[in-house]
């Protein structure tokens, strides 16, 4: 556990965030420790460490229609409820996976013939959004309820990670507002601490376990009864240990005896394997994601090292409860065998795909990290830009391509998604909504809201925020309200009623390989050949006189 | 075979213009399907985004019956000119299918030439930005040769008048007359008369640039060459791309025309 006086990680420095660097909110109604231990959470908590900590926690009163968080915005702080109820939603705007738009005139109907099929818009993943809250948003209505007792923003305090939903108050609410150092004192409290992994286990932890794809396969393959699962998951969720990891701590090892799986409640975990070629991140996991459980279906080995990146919380589910699963009828069991051997087969293919070419030492420049690279043959480019415009028509008149970029030779890689073997966009997500599918691309769900984390990760400039545009408007736009302003007395007063004004609402935007088809839109159009997505490794090991420059 | 057909077909007296018998129409229904779908390679590529057909089998598909479309429309006329319709026909004809296979060659060559001339290549419609983001680089570069440095004064002799001797002070001037008459035009806008137009004038002026300055001004004057360097790459990729598709101007609006007066001949010739 860190110090509570350990200063912040500048890994993620707080733009927008109202709270001062360090042991001080500057706004809201500062308590005096005397007030602070009458609130019943605090009520264990040491007057000295409070006295220490004095202007780190501070009572805030929100009337109804308040909003008391946005999503996107960066912050430091956690809040918890006292009084009233807020709502807790995601305002940016989704226009859903499924969602064919409506043709009314003949000519839309008839290109409809011709548009290019998608093959499935559904990947792996779970019908919910995980929030920075003890509640999970479901896809068709992003909105959920907050009660007194219960405490959101954790992520955001603990790791500076923008805030993942706006929370909007819906009665008259009262919280306490408090930086890291007081969460960690509360956090130690075991009553508190109990309190708040038991709201976490009634309200977040079965839509985590029902997402997993192990257990929807096992629903649909063992036919087991719904009271029958329904009691199994109450076993699970009773059992279930809440365990924090500082950054850099490894959870679980790959090659180590399997012990149990688990479900990332707060913060991001690495999951990375060795391999001949070195270490590879197979991916990052954030809340609601689980991992370990191939170890159990298997041998009981770990098949991969498991890392937090920064402060994290796991769910841990044993073994024990796991072989109650495995017990509970033969066809349970049949199930999860036949699961457990699927699983395998697919991690062994796609571990095949990256290990069957060495490494070529002659790629520099990170195109090292690339497992699939757009090369356009400068030698055939007649730099028509079909190429950008396909994209661009593929993907509602917004192109996910730049054709400019590093020069190999006679060829140009594009700025375009590399779907890198370490995909360090994916650190930060504060709404898991940038994930890698089944295969190696990665995907920007429908679900982001704009905070830009993504697009500032990657380290080559190929992820693009855009501004939505819409059919019937310019502009998708989202209120921007004015910062909250504190009165001589201390209360805040929120002016946004009078001060909003239009911004484009932004998303985040990346190459996706057009996954959803059967080729690139950009390789499909170019009318030269000159276009290719290909593995670098095995493209360059067979060029080796390739060499490369830059402007 | 449509050779073959046409000697075939000709064999004896011919009492009326090939085009007006049966073979001749035949040939020359032949012709403007071939001309209808070349025509619609444009229509293609409005669509960018649709499926179907790859682009690329589009194109090769355009060159070839395109090609074949000359020597159809040939035969079909019989070698022979007929009226001011359908000489205007022909002559479109051949200027048509000789700018399509001109077109074909640029388009062969100069992407080539375009990669290895132009290593600083950008977006085309970028390189007014790129120009302007040059003039502010030799403009930081220029403001930060012309800062006063403090003299070290140990390595003053013992004795002499110390002077303060300042680097913005001393032979500056010709450098910053060479930016404002010749080299921040020449950025923004590169002009073929100018000294820096060609690699061996501007190098010749650079030479006699550091000539007139201290050589601790010598490294700026490197990067201003770069700059110059940059400006013409520019424009040469300004030239090549006007070339690679200039000719579009051309055999784009002589096609529909083509295809325009074709679609009036043949109406003109069923009916009457």
């Amino acid at each position: 556990m860190s110090s509570p006086t350990q200063p912040p990680s500048d890994k993620h420095p707080p733009e927008h965030s109202p709270a001062q660097w360090g042991t001080s909110l500057g706004y809201g109604e500062p308590l005096e420790p005397d007030d602070i231990v009458a609130i019943p959470i605090f009520e264990t908590v040491s007057k000295g460490l409070l006295q220490k900590n004095q202007g780190a926690v501070v009572r805030r009163r929100f009337k109804a229609g308040e909003t008391i968080c946005k999503e996107g915005d960066f912050g430091s702080t956690a809040f918890y409820i006292l009084e009233g109820t807020a709502e807790v939603f995601l305002s940016t705007p989704m226009r859903g996976g499924n969602e064919e738009p409506e043709r009314t005139s003949w000519w839309q109907k008839l290109r409809a013939f011709a548009e290019p099929k998608m093959l499935s818009k559904k990947g792996p993943g779970h019908g919910f959004i995980s929030i920075d809250a003890p509640v999970n948003l479901t896809k068709e209505a992003p909105t959920a309820q907050l009660q007194a007792g219960e405490l959101f923003g954790e992520m955001t305090c603990m790791n500076f990670y923008p805030r993942s939903a706006t929370v909007r108050a819906r009665t008259d609410v009262v919280v306490i507002e408090m930086l890291r150092n007081v969460l960690d004192i509360l956090m130690k409290n075991a009553k508190f601490k109990a309190q708040i992994d038991e709201t976490y286990k009634r309200r977040a932890l079965n839509d985590h376990l029902r997402s997993m794809p192990f257990f929807s396969d096992l629903i649909s393959k063992s036919g087991i009864r719904h009271d029958e699962l329904t009691g199994l998951m109450e076993q699970i969720q009773q059992h279930a240990e809440l365990s924090r990891y500082a950054p850099g701590q490894v959870i679980c090892k790959q090659g180590s005896a399997a012990d149990g799986f688990y479900i990332v409640r707060i913060g991001f975990v690495r999951v990375s394997k060795e391999m001949a070629g070195g270490e590879m991140v197979v991916g990052y996991l954030s809340r609601g994601n689980c991992f370990g459980e191939m170890g159990l279906l298997g041998e009981g080995i770990r098949t991969a090292t498991c890392t937090a990146l920064d402060h994290a919380e796991v769910v841990r589910i044993g073994v024990e409860q796991f072989n109650a699963l495995l017990n509970a009828s033969p066809e349970v069991r049949r199930a999860l065998e036949e699961v457990a051997k699927e699983r395998e087969e697919q991690n062994q293919q796609r571990l095949a795909e990256v290990e069957s070419v060495s490494l070529d030492a002659v790629l520099t420049q990170g195109l090292i990290e690339a497992q699939s690279l757009l090369l356009l043959d400068l030698d055939r480019c007649t730099r028509c830009d079909a190429c950008v415009r396909a994209c661009a028509d593929t993907h509602g008149g917004v192109t996910r391509l730049v054709r400019e970029g590093l020069r190999l030779d006679h060829y140009l890689v594009a700025s375009s998604c590399r779907q890198c073997r370490d995909p360090l966009c994916m650190i930060g997500c504060p709404v898991g909504s940038i994930r890698r599918k089944r295969s190696l691309e990665i995907v920007i769900e429908d679900w982001c809201i704009g905070c830009g984390l993504c697009a500032k990760g990657c380290p080559y400039g190929n992820i693009n925020m855009q501004a939505l545009i819409d059919d019937a408007a310019d502009a998708v736009t989202a209120p921007v309200e004015a910062p909250a302003e504190p009165a001589p007395d201390g209360k805040v007063i929120n002016a946004s009623a009078a001060r909003l004004k239009a911004a484009p609402k932004k998303k985040a935007t990346a190459c996706d390989l057009c996954s959803d088809l059967d080729e690139p839109s950009c390789v499909y159009a170019c009318p030269h050949d000159a276009a290719h997505r290909v593995d670098p490794r095995q493209f360059f090991a067979s060029k080796p006189g390739t060499s490369a420059g830059t402007r | 075979m449509a050779i073959v057909f046409y000697l075939v077909t000709t064999r004896g007296p011919q009492l009326k213009p090939y085009g007006g018998t049966w073979p001749g129409i035949f040939l020359g229904i032949a012709a403007m399907a071939l001309m209808i779908f070349a025509a619609l390679l444009g229509l293609r590529k409005r669509f960018l985004g649709l499926r179907i057909g790859r682009l690329h089998k589009w194109m090769r598909g355009h060159l070839w019956l395109g090609l074949l479309t000359v020597p159809m429309v040939l035969l079909h006329a019989g070698f022979l000119a007929g009226g001011a319709l359908t000489s205007v026909l022909l002559v479109l004809t051949l200027v048509v299918g000789v700018s399509g296979i001109a077109g074909a060659v640029l388009q062969h060559v100069l992407p080539r030439m375009l990669t290895h001339e132009v290593p600083m290549e950008t977006v085309f419609e970028q390189i007014p930005h790129i120009r302007e983001q040059l003039k502010e680089e030799g403009e930081a570069l220029l403001a930060a040769a012309s800062k006063p440095q403090p003299a070290k004064a140990a390595a003053a002799p013992a004795g002499a008048a110390t002077a303060t001797m300042t680097a913005g002070d001393v032979g500056i001037q010709p450098l910053q007359n060479f930016w404002e008459t010749q080299l921040a035009p020449f950025l923004l806008d590169p002009d073929g008369k100018s000294k820096l137009a060609t690699p061996t004038n501007s190098e010749a002026a650079f030479r006699r640039l550091r000539t007139l300055l201290a050589a601790q001004h010598h490294p700026t004057v490197d990067v201003l060459e770069d700059l110059a360097e940059e400006s013409r790459q520019l424009k040469r990729q300004e030239s090549i791309h006007y070339w690679l598709h200039g000719w579009l101007f051309v055999h784009v609006p002589l096609s529909y025309a083509l295809l325009v007066l074709a679609l009036i001949h043949a109406w003109q010739a069923l009916r009457y």
